[in-house]
């Protein structure tokens, strides 16, 4: 699926016009900022509704979604170009199996990877969930540990299912700004980012309705509750991170594999050694030759000894 | 003055210069010697074989032959004082019986009693003469056995008469016992014998009818007495000439008796000057003069005390062929003792065949002498110089003897050992200790053939020097051993630098196959069902092994193995595999081997050093333990792995209490505090990690339950106390696997979904080798019940 072939973006036309302007936009600026292409990760738990959001970002149903079954094993890679410029949005499945996380699911996504560039990372998460639990705080790490901590300088935090009626007493404004300190906070610990750091690259977080039932507004665009449309929102948040000045994710085999922890130290062994020899081993010998001295002899030893001197 | 001490006071052997102390003798010296060390005296037998037998009291200091003996099968030495020198033990026995002699007086006691009480009258003759006439001895029928029902002393000086059985310690001197039977010739030599001991200086025995037919005996005696001395001296006499004072002229003027006396004076003088300083320790010397002082004037009775106390700390002190022999310098200031302490003038090594008989032995002398304690090991080593023979300190001791046992019965090479020490007859009081070996013998071969088996074989004791070679092969299916054929082959070379070195390194090469069961590859909570890896080694291992103590050792060594991971099938397999939801397996888990492909080889050195101090109180142990173990990889492999693994534990064993120690004494309580680290640097296959849970790491977890890391730390504490005769323990231990679980290639530890770390804390109860106990794992706050073999550290 690599090598899927590059093809012409047409479902940018399925867009009002006023969406397909703001994002030929964005796209202009990026091109001037010398940037021809865009790959964009998006991860998540299973069923946030991370390949609805790919399709809706590409405007055409290039991922197959249905409600209640899970999306494929494998990462897929779609890859589109408009107007000299490409974007590649590579759809992942979930990684959680069992409640943990799954590494084999980690690894395929890593392999598939390789040799690629990730320019942004989109972390799905569902708004209208009301709890972080311990796995999301695995699946960010997991995130992080394979890719470094850095990618998080690449990530968007997308809350999906954003058209919702918050729960009484409660407007759509702060019900957002709480449900996104929380995941903020889940990705700040998962990732164990330091807090001082997490607040001067503040990670952005965009809210996407996938739902055909979305609401409009007068030029036809899909918006959110709180009347932005979301699909150049989510672009324009996209370019700025991109431009933010951190670098992209390269995925080459070391990024796979990891640190090899058995490389590690072998340096120091020859010191190492040295000092077992000289301290440890040493110290325990004079532990051993002060136990001998101080064993308690015989009497009979001593006088034999002639150490008792008749005193005993 | 003569006063002869013997070792047991009723041996009617002294030989004395003087028939009868003089108190208004000017002379202060005589030698009287009961002689107790002189071999080959006659054993005379002034007491029919019917008497009691003598008090038990008087029989271990005076003993004269006393066996250590163990036998390999069981390792405890067993003491036998037997009445082997029968010149000491004069009234008893034959005499001559050797280490059985002991027990056989202690058995026929008995019998001899009741014999005499169930027909009264037919061994013995009654006097037939009218009752209660006061009988001379002279006057007694020579032909008669007469019966003695009655023992009685008169001590004419205090003017009171006393019985036998009194328990005058005085009294000992006299053989006679009522109930016994005497011939008219038994009770004149027991007068005589009386009468030469030094004891009285007036002696008489006078012979009572009695109606019954029997005799009422009745010793009329003055005591000896000296005058009073305020100092003592303890001289040791031992391997010393015995002098023979020049016999006194009776026809000597009194200017001839003067010079007599004053030349024997002085031959005494010379005579203390000459002999060694003893043993007997300063406070001892001191209780003995305080003896003095209080006493006033010398008597024999005191002297006899003397001497039982001397003897008492000789014998206290494992000294037993100790004795005092002779006082001397009596009628001074001062009161010699001399005493014979028991030099060891020769040290005889024998082997004996399976008959008993003396035999050509297999191994070499000098590897026996190693053995045996400094004490005589000095004393092997100076064979050649006799004069250093002669120098103090080479004491026979019991517990040297005793050492001496345990450290030839810990070779193995022996079924039977006697550590025996004999009386030398050529230097008097000296002893020639016998060490009598029955070797065992030097190659085996057992097996045990079944569908599973073992065939193993040992060559014991190549050339003498305890080299030796084993081989076991053994196989759960010999029908069909290639499934899975354990071996081991070991050669065995101790003394490596010599068997005169004092270093003693023992070398061991050994060839070996294993199967263990991965603790890398298991579950953690909730994740069951993972298919087990079975880590094979083959390997050859060499190694050099010193020791600096009975239990602090430093091993060196190299390790060349091949590894081998075979899943349940026995079939090679690279990772590890885990089973999915969906029911399949997950072949991708962490790699089982450093090459990747299942079959690692690998050379590394391997040195490990052990201190431990600790030693048993009532059964509690109690000291310190300190092991570090390093693996050193040398490129050498596959992959050319290079690697530094090291572990270190410490291990304090602390008393809460101090405990006196005895047999029956409680063992203290203890406080154990344990911590171990490991930790590797460099390439670390999977079935070298550390693993963390289990009964010798953290208690209440299964085997590896807890993680296989890179770095580990266990830390522990226990807490003993002592129960009615069993042990009562709470215990809580951590281990934690310092995040290094990442650092195991696949990480093991997440793969199979472990913790990493964890804690448990719980209570048991010593039974025997077992312990029971409750612990609870910390992670998932459960608890259950445990039983396992052995000590956690």
């Amino acid at each position: 699926m690599a090598s899927q072939v590059t093809r012409e973006w047409s479902g940018i036309q399925q867009f009002p016009v006023a969406t397909q302007t703001k994002l030929l936009e964005l796209l202009a600026k990026l091109r001037n900022d010398n940037v021809n292409s865009l790959t964009i990760l998006v991860m998540g738990k299973g069923g946030v509704g991370k390949s609805s959001t790919v399709n809706s970002i590409l405007g055409e149903r290039v991922a197959p979604v249905s409600a209640f079954q899970s999306e494929g094993l494998r990462p897929v890679l779609y890859s589109r170009s408009r107007a000299g410029f490409t974007l590649n949005i590579i759809d992942t499945p979930g990684i959680i199996e069992g409640g943990y996380v799954n590494e084999h699911a980690v690894e395929v996504i890593k392999r598939f990877l390789l040799n690629k560039t990730i320019d942004i990372l989109l972390y799905v998460e569902r708004l209208d969930s009301y709890r972080v639990d311990n796995l999301d705080r695995q699946v960010i790490k997991a995130i992080a540990d394979s890719f470094g901590k850095g990618i998080w300088r690449r990530g968007v935090v997308v809350l999906t299912h954003a058209q919702l009626s918050p729960p009484d007493g409660l407007n759509y404004e702060d019900f957002f700004a709480k449900r996104s300190e929380a995941v903020l906070r889940v990705v700040r610990l998962g990732a164990r980012i330091k807090r001082q750091e997490f607040q001067e690259n503040a990670i952005p977080v965009a809210l996407v309705e996938n739902s055909g039932r979305c609401n409009t507004n007068d030029s036809g665009e899909k918006v959110l509750p709180n009347g932005i449309a979301w699909i150049p929102s989510l672009v324009n948040t996209i370019t700025e991170v991109v431009s933010n000045g951190s670098k992209p994710i390269f995925v080459d085999k070391k990024l796979i594999d990891g640190p090899n922890p058995n490389a590690w130290g072998k340096i120091w062994i020859p010191l190492i050694v040295a000092f077992q020899y000289f301290v440890v081993i040493k110290g325990i010998k004079k532990q051993i030759k002060e136990d001998i001295a101080k064993d308690d002899r015989p009497l009979w030893e001593l006088r034999d000894l002639g150490l008792a001197d008749r005193n005993f | 003055m003569a006063f002869a001490a013997q070792g047991l006071p009723r041996s009617p052997l002294p030989i004395s210069s003087s028939s009868r102390p003089n108190r208004r003798r000017p002379s202060t010296t005589t030698t009287s010697l009961s002689a107790p060390l002189q071999p080959n005296l006659p054993s005379s037998s002034s007491s029919s074989p019917q008497n009691p037998p003598p008090k038990s009291k008087s029989l271990l200091p005076s003993s004269q032959t006393l066996v250590l003996s163990a036998t390999a099968t069981a390792a405890t030495a067993t003491l036998l004082c037997g009445g082997g020198g029968g010149g000491f033990f004069g009234g008893g026995g034959s005499g001559g019986g050797g280490g059985g002699g002991f027990w056989s007086r202690f058995f026929s006691a008995p019998m001899a009693v009741a014999k005499d009480d169930e027909e009264p009258g037919r061994d013995w003759d009654s006097h037939g003469l009218p009752g209660n006439i006061v009988v001379q001895l002279a006057k007694l029928s020579g032909l008669k056995k007469y019966r003695v029902s009655e023992v009685l002393f008169f001590d004419r000086r205090r003017r009171s008469t006393t019985s036998a059985t009194a328990g005058d310690t005085f009294f000992e001197m006299v053989s006679l016992q009522p109930g016994g039977t005497y011939r008219k010739a038994d009770l004149l030599r027991e007068l005589e014998s009386l009468a030469t001991c030094g004891m009285f200086e007036k002696v008489d025995m006078e012979a009572k009818t009695k109606p019954d037919g029997t005799l009422g005996v009745t010793i009329s005696f003055v005591e000896a007495t000296w005058q009073s001395a305020d100092s003592f001296r303890c001289i040791n006499v031992g391997l010393m000439q015995q002098t023979k004072p020049a016999e006194a002229d009776p026809d000597m003027t009194e200017k001839e008796k003067m010079e007599y006396f004053r030349g024997q004076e002085r031959e005494y003088r010379r005579r203390i000057e000459r002999s060694r300083p003893c043993l007997l320790p300063i406070p001892v010397n001191r209780e003995i003069v305080r003896m003095l002082r209080e006493q006033g004037a010398v008597s024999a009775r005191l002297l006899q005390r003397i001497r039982d106390r001397v003897q008492k700390w000789y014998h206290d002190e494992g000294y037993l062929c100790a004795m005092v022999v002779n006082f001397g310098n009596l009628n001074t200031r001062e009161v010699v003792c001399e005493v014979v302490e028991g030099d060891i003038t020769q040290l005889s090594i024998q082997f004996q065949d399976k008959l008993g008989n003396v035999c050509e032995g297999n191994t070499q002398l000098g590897l026996v002498r190693r053995e045996l304690p400094k004490q005589k090991v000095l004393l092997c080593c100076s064979d050649e110089d006799p004069g250093e023979i002669l120098r103090q300190g080479h004491v026979f001791n019991m517990e040297a003897g005793k050492l001496a046992l345990k450290n030839l019965n810990s070779l193995g090479l022996f079924s039977n050992i006697e550590v025996n020490p004999r009386q030398d007859e050529k230097n008097e009081g000296g002893i020639i200790l016998e060490v009598k070996l029955k070797e065992v013998e030097p190659k085996s071969t057992e097996a045990s053939i079944q569908p599973g088996g073992t065939v193993s074989f040992e060559h014991r004791n190549i050339y003498g020097l305890n080299r030796s070679i084993n081989g076991t092969v053994s196989s759960n299916n010999l029908l069909n051993p290639q499934d899975d054929l354990s071996f081991k082959l070991e050669y065995v070379h101790p003394y490596l630098d010599g068997l005169y070195n004092p270093r003693n390194r023992t070398g061991r090469v050994s060839c070996f196959n294993n199967r263990k069961l991965s603790p890398v590859f298991v579950g953690g909570p909730g994740v069951d069902d993972v298919p087990a890896i079975w880590v094979d080694r083959v390997g050859l291992k060499a190694t050099i092994a010193e020791a600096y103590t009975r239990q602090s050792k430093f091993t060196y060594g190299i390790v060349a193995e091949e590894i081998t991971t075979r899943d349940e099938t026995s079939s090679i397999c690279t990772n590890g595999s885990r089973a999915l939801p969906t029911g399949g397996l997950s072949m991708d888990g962490p790699p089982t081997t450093l090459s990747g492909t299942g079959i690692d080889r690998v050379a590394f050195l391997q040195a490990n050093i052990t201190r431990d101090n600790t030693k048993f109180i009532n059964g509690a142990t109690v000291g310190e333990r300190n092991i570090f173990q390093v693996d050193q990889g040398l490129f050498a492999g596959s992959k050319y792995p290079f690697f530094n693994r090291h572990q270190l534990s410490v291990t304090r064993f602390i008393p809460l209490k101090t405990v006196e120690e005895g047999a029956d004494k409680p063992p203290p309580p203890v406080l154990i505090l344990h911590g171990r680290y490991g930790g590797c640097v460099g390439d670390l296959p999977s079935y070298d990690a550390f693993t963390l849970g289990g009964p010798y790491s953290v208690r209440g977890y299964n085997m590896g339950e807890l993680g296989a890391c890179r770095n580990i730390l266990e830390l522990a504490g226990e807490l003993r106390v002592p129960v009615k005769g069993t042990q009562v323990y709470v215990f809580a231990e951590h281990g934690n696997d310092l995040g290094s679980s990442k650092n195991v290639k696949g990480n093991p530890t997440e793969f199979f979904r472990r913790a990493g770390q964890g804690s448990s804390y719980g209570a048991g109860i010593k039974v025997g080798m077992a312990r029971f106990e409750y612990a609870c794992d910390h992670n998932a706050g459960t608890g259950a019940w445990f039983c396992r073999f052995g000590d956690r550290f």
